[in-house]
């Protein structure tokens, strides 16, 4: 996805580990996961570099979307929808 | 469901937060896991041993370091992975019966709330032979 198409994205469930490092957001995102129905879209805030590569790989083998992420000042926003 | 086996057989809190910090993976994974905590590990499973004074296997980096270096990037204790991965994800902990009656316990009750039962050697080698990933800490 494009930055505009990310930026534009509903968020169903925003779940924000800017002050975990790994495997902190990966946990957080596991919980929360859980929290949304199929179809939904997951953001996920982060500002460990590890998470960046975790993300990804978690949603692929869970099945799930791996959107593409964002870089903030400091952090970075990844994004993934539910199957 | 794949399977992980880890051999916890190390007291020290590093290698106790890298079994938390791995099976915090194996939780994310919904994996089942299996722990059978061996030896010098099994001090900590065993109640009245909560005051032991923890030490590192590398002690040359110091132990305040470690445990402040945990604490600025807001870790968990290692104590605390294993609970939260106990919550997401099937997680057995099973203290092998000679460290248990090292370190005093010999009996489930004798053991921390997070222990599932205590087993013999065979049980671990079963459960090591069985698993898609095994590791030794």
């Amino acid at each position: 996805m494009t930055e505009q198409e990310l930026k534009a994205l509903a968020i169903a469930k925003s779940v924000d580990a800017r002050g975990t490092a790994c495997p902190g957001p990966l946990l957080a995102a596991k919980k929360a996961i859980g929290e949304i129905e199929d179809g939904e879209i997951m953001e996920i805030l982060s500002a460990d570099a590890g998470t960046k590569k975790d993300i990804p790989k978690w949603a692929e083998k869970k099945g799930y979307d791996y959107l593409g992420d964002l870089e903030e000042d400091g952090y970075f926003k990844m994004y993934l929808r539910k199957n | 469901m794949a399977k992980m086996c880890i051999g916890l057989y190390s007291g020290s809190i590093d290698k106790l937060t890298s079994a938390g910090v791995i099976l915090s993976g194996a939780a994310a994974d919904d994996m089942e896991v299996d722990v059978y905590v061996l030896l010098q590990a099994a001090q900590w499973f065993v109640k009245g041993n909560e005051n032991n004074q923890p030490y590192l296997s590398e002690p040359s980096q110091g132990i305040d370091h470690f445990v402040n270096a945990l604490k600025s990037v807001n870790s968990p204790t290692w104590m605390e992975y294993f609970a939260m991965a106990k919550e997401m994800t099937p997680v057995n902990i099973w203290v092998c019966s000679l460290a248990g009656k090292i370190w005093g316990g010999s009996k489930e009750e004798d053991m921390i709330d997070i222990v599932d039962g205590i087993i013999g050697i065979g049980e671990y080698i079963d459960a090591a032979k069985a698993a898609d990933i095994h590791f030794l800490i």
